[in-house]
């Protein structure tokens, strides 16, 4: 194995360099279309806009002034949200899910994301907080559900799928003291309330959008540097700490980056369920050899979140929240990881 | 039905093409008053002036009615809620205006900026001073509508006819004829001096308007409810609530346990959601022991909605009518 | 599962049976004295004097009798007919699935029960609790087959992490639907906002009569359910060989859960974890055997929804908080603590 990595064979090497080339050329597919799906979602609404108006509109020489209007003003902070609470989720739940090794670990599930909910409905309905001071208190509480589940994790941690329905309970627990707060506050129109419970791109206000623009600028690279790492982390901690990397240290400032992460999306847009679930897969699925990436993940997650959103806006009559509309294209591939679970015999 | 959204957006497309191009030239063709320069004072203290009357008017749909009452149809409104459902806007033709909203807090000014409207029309809230329309917790589109044209508007205060008047000068200002607004203006002072007799007659009558839901049995304020000002002002008792709400001071609420606590002679009900609401307090075993309700002595009131002269005269005829059957001994 | 004991649960001695059936009287005491508590607390102060002549002077009347004759002895006594629903609808799920973590609200059954409710009021427009009922019966008896179906498909069965994920999954598909019925009908929300918490207060009479017979019989004939459960117990195989028709005995306790469930969520919407706390809190005083269990959590479930409700009341007096979410936080640490200590994967 050494003497393999050490001089690697002829093959191997081309092989690399196919893998490698796959993955970019599907990085930048993946980013295309995202950017396609930026363009349509202007253009569509209770009144379209055609994707060349929309462009025209974007670049400041719009055909009709009015396109201005409607496409950045009225259009644009949505369809910005959209991809990038979408990226956070994915890269996240990318995150979550290869460190512990586990495609169930993503944060709905380890209910670091409810824990977020949580302090920013708290933020809003018991301390009047606004703008950047809701992210941080969704930092917070991302951070101190983390740090619950860790505890509870204990020094062996939590082994096979133990900590997910630890994380369930959390999440109900979280679920329960949101709708009290909800229940409590002096904002109670009950269809707010509903809304943010289940988490809508619509809801992102400015400062939401900036501090998780400037979030994902920094945090995106960096853990999609490490990522490489991850690759090596992935061997195992006992291999890993051989091959010399500082394990510890890319750990936590991963982890780190991946709460940071879901409680900003949180912050903008609610609790929207499965993306950080399923982004992850997906990616990796569509790359094949090309190996898992953060930036592929983000990509996925920022693509499902867009298309999510699309449907929940124009699908029905009436426009209903992103997060329904993911909760439902959701359920069903946790079915499908329960069924492959028991062909595959290891549930 | 993703066919009909895209032809209709195609329609309100030829319509805006259709406005923008031949905009300029109709103006010239309607008979400005004043030489055409347009000024008004608007309930937010200030006053907006343009160089000619402005036509293509968007209004909150109880503004719109206002407006229509004298003559002066908007091209697009906005509602709090259905407008076939809501008793504010019932008998109001809204053929021919477009709706750009039937939800509070939802404005689609994506088609709003279509209707290319030179004026947006509401009430401006003096305690959260803000128009209709534009308060906290909208959605940012429905904020965006500001973007399109000045809002402007009389102010809600202690009385409707405050609000009536403001919305006759408006209409006015904006080319309604004169002695329209006057025989309207006439009709409700005969209606509000006979509203005056009845309880002049029953000087000991009182009334407690409630609007009772889910678990709670609200007690309007007065002080925030003008017309229930204007019935204070004109003789009928209606009772103050001992603690309003500290957050909401609209309403008192009082859990259905405790909602003997005022005895008054009659009860009035919020129009809004009637007949729902008194089938929520029928529902509660508490009922029988107000004594107004055991009584049956009890009608609606219409709940901050009246924004026109002839729903005033009406509604003020029912209450007198209800005033002179009523018994003045139920209550404490 | 107690190591797939090969004998009968262990025979109960008389002292036992006697020490037993004491606590069971203790039990009652319990109910009765949360009963006297629940009806003489709340947002009107009444004096002992008038509680007690409410019940012992009928012919007097005033506004004080009202409140207590009317109003908090309906209530009251739906708790005590929920609570032994629910309690009851538990022991037999985490029974028949052989699981420590089942309960009705995490496996989806309340979603679905919710689902079918606001799919009556949608569709037929249901207005009272006797019209609920059988959609929610139906919305009961769909979640239940659907949940445990996906769970149990495998060699190895309905697990408790493969329960709680097709709980989850099934739960997120309901709850989609039904939140994007809910937010595109005002009218279907202005039903179900209230009723959605969870709450006991505002129901009285009509709805008692009208639900309280299913509650009753379910109940009762959950009662002599013990013996076939700690046949089943024992493992399909055992069970099989004593001469239990295994599949008969699922099908009429899968039925008789949706009724308890079913009825139990008409009357006072989605109620979780109770079902789940009461079985392991009568197994902790009783030990495995279900004959005993089941009379315990038929009076344990009541004990703790009074008391929930009770303290719903008077923590935050003079308002009031719905008896769902007071569950809730109760609830949720104790299934966490369950899932991360108790020995329950080989469970």
């Amino acid at each position: 194995m050494t003497a393999k990595t050490l001089a690697p064979p002829r093959s191997f090497r081309a092989h690399r360099r196919r893998r490698a080339r796959w993955g970019l050329a599907l990085s930048a597919g993946l980013t295309a279309s995202v950017a396609v799906v930026f363009v349509f979602s202007l253009s569509f609404g209770s009144v379209t806009v055609a994707p060349t108006d929309v462009i025209l509109a974007l670049i400041g020489a719009p055909a009709e002034k009015w396109h201005t209007f409607i496409v950045q003003d009225l259009r644009l902070p949505r369809a910005i949200t959209a991809p990038l609470v979408g990226a956070a989720l994915g890269a996240s739940g990318a995150i979550f899910q290869r460190l512990l090794r586990n495609p169930l670990a993503s944060p709905d599930f380890l209910g670091v994301s409810s824990g977020a909910n949580v302090a920013v409905v708290a933020g809003f309905a018991l301390w009047n907080l606004t703008g950047y001071q809701l992210s941080l208190a969704a930092i917070l509480g991302g951070f101190a559900t983390a740090a619950g589940i860790h505890l509870l994790a204990g020094r062996g941690g939590l082994s096979g799928h133990r900590f997910i329905l630890v994380g369930i309970g959390v999440s109900a627990l979280m679920a329960s003291a949101t709708s009290y707060l909800l229940a409590r506050s002096t904002v109670s129109d009950a269809k707010a309330a509903m809304s943010w419970l289940i988490g809508s791109v619509g809801m992102a206000k400015q400062a939401d959008i900036i501090v998780l623009a400037v979030a994902l600028a920094v945090l995106l690279p960096a853990s999609a540097l490490l990522g490489r790492r991850l690759r090596v982390l992935e061997l195992g901690d006992g291999t890993a700490t051989a091959l010399g990397a500082s394990v510890r240290r890319d750990r936590a400032i991963l982890i780190l980056a991946a709460v940071i992460l879901v409680a900003l999306a949180t912050a903008a847009a609610g609790p929207i369920a499965f993306v950080a679930l399923m982004a992850g897969p997906i990616s990796a699925r569509l790359s094949g050899g090309a190996g898992e990436s953060v930036f592929r993940a983000a990509c996925a997650g920022a693509f499902l979140v867009q298309l999510s959103d699309l449907a929940a806006q124009h699908l029905l009559a009436t426009p209903i929240s992103t997060g329904v509309v993911t909760g439902f294209v959701g359920a069903p591939y946790i079915a499908w990881i329960i069924v492959r679970a028991n062909r595959s015999g290891a549930a | 039905m993703r066919r009909r959204t895209l032809l209709s957006s195609l329609t309100a497309l030829t319509a805006a093409a259709l406005v923008l191009t031949g905009c300029g030239a109709k103006a010239k063709d309607d008979p400005s008053p004043a030489g055409g320069a347009w000024s008004y004072t608007a309930g937010d203290g200030k006053t907006y002036t343009a160089d000619k009357t402005p036509k293509r008017i968007i209004a909150h749909a109880y503004a719109a009615k206002a407006l229509m009452e004298f003559g002066i149809k908007p091209v697009g409104i906005y509602a709090d809620g259905k407008v076939g459902a809501d008793v504010g806007l019932k008998g109001v033709d809204f053929t021919g205006v477009t709706i750009l909203g039937e939800e509070w807090g939802k404005i689609d000014a994506e088609k709003a900026v279509t209707l290319a409207p030179d004026l947006i029309v509401a009430d401006w809230w003096p305690v959260e001073k803000v128009y209709s329309g534009q308060e906290e917790g909208v959605e940012d589109s429905a904020k965006k509508l500001a973007e399109l044209a000045d809002v402007v508007g009389p102010a809600q205060g202690d009385s409707i006819v405050g609000v009536i008047e403001g919305y006759a000068k408006l209409a006015e200002s904006l080319g309604a004829d004169p002695s329209v607004i006057a025989a309207a203006r006439g009709k409700f002072e005969e209606a509000k001096t006979r509203f005056q007799a009845a309880t002049a007659a029953k000087p000991n009558l009182t009334a407690l308007a409630i609007g009772p839901y889910d678990n709670t049995y609200a007690i309007a304020v007065p002080k925030y409810a003008p017309e229930l000002l204007d019935f204070q002002k004109w003789g009928l008792k209606v009772i103050d609530p001992q603690k309003p709400d500290p957050e909401f001071p609209y309403w008192e609420s009082l859990s259905f346990e405790n909602a003997d606590k005022y005895q008054p002679d009659v009860l009035l009900f919020d129009d809004r959601n009637h007949p729902g609401n008194q089938e929520k307090l029928a529902a509660q075993p508490i009922a029988k022991s107000i004594k107004a309700y055991a009584a049956g002595a009890m009608t609606t009131w219409p709940a901050y909605w009246l924004h026109t002269y002839s729903d005033y005269t009406a509604q003020l005829d029912r209450l007198t009518a209800f005033i002179q059957g009523a018994d003045e001994n139920i209550g404490d | 599962m107690v190591a797939t004991a090969e004998k009968a649960p262990p025979g109960t001695t008389a002292v036992k049976r006697i020490g037993l059936g004491g606590g069971l009287l203790i039990a009652l005491g319990a109910v009765a004295v949360l009963a006297f508590l629940s009806i003489a607390l709340g947002s009107r102060s009444v004096t002992l004097q008038t509680v007690l002549d409410a019940f012992f002077d009928p012919t007097a009347t005033s506004p004080d009798l009202t409140v207590i004759r009317d109003m908090r002895v309906p209530r009251t006594l739906l708790a005590i007919v929920v609570g032994t629903a629910l309690g009851l609808g538990g022991t037999l799920l985490q029974g028949v699935a052989r699981n420590p973590l089942a309960d009705p609200g995490i496996m989806g059954i309340n979603s679905g029960a919710a689902l079918a409710i606001v799919g009556g009021i949608m569709l037929i427009g249901v207005q009272s609790a006797a019209g609920y009922v059988w959609f929610a019966f139906a919305g009961a008896g769909i979640a239940t087959v659907l949940v445990y179906g996906l769970a149990a498909t495998g060699r190895d069965g309905a697990t408790p992490v493969k329960l709680a994920l097709a709980g989850a999954a099934v739960t997120a598909v309901f709850g989609s639907v039904t939140s994007a019925i809910v937010l595109s009908n005002v009218d279907a929300l202005n039903e179900m906002r209230f009723w959605q918490v969870g709450a006991l207060s505002g129901r009285f009479m009509p709805v008692f009569w009208q639900l309280a017979p299913f509650l009753v019989i379910a109940s009762l004939i959950a009662l002599f359910a013990g013996r076939p459960l700690n046949t089943l117990a024992l493992g399909d195989d055992v069970a099989r060989a004593l001469g239990q028709p295994v599949a008969l005995t699922r099908t009429v306790l899968f039925a008789l859960i949706a009724v308890l469930c079913g009825a139990a969520t008409a009357a006072a919407g989605p109620i979780a974890f109770l079902g789940l706390m009461v079985p392991h809190l009568a197994r902790f005083i009783c030990g495995p055997d279900y004959r005993w269990i089941l009379p315990y959590s038929a009076l344990l479930g009541p004990v703790l929804l009074l008391a929930c409700d009770i303290a719903g009341r008077v923590v935050v007096a003079p308002g009031e908080l719905q008896v769902g979410v007071v569950i809730g936080v109760v609830g949720a640490p104790v299934f966490i603590a369950l899932a991360r200590f108790r020995r329950l994967v080989q469970l």
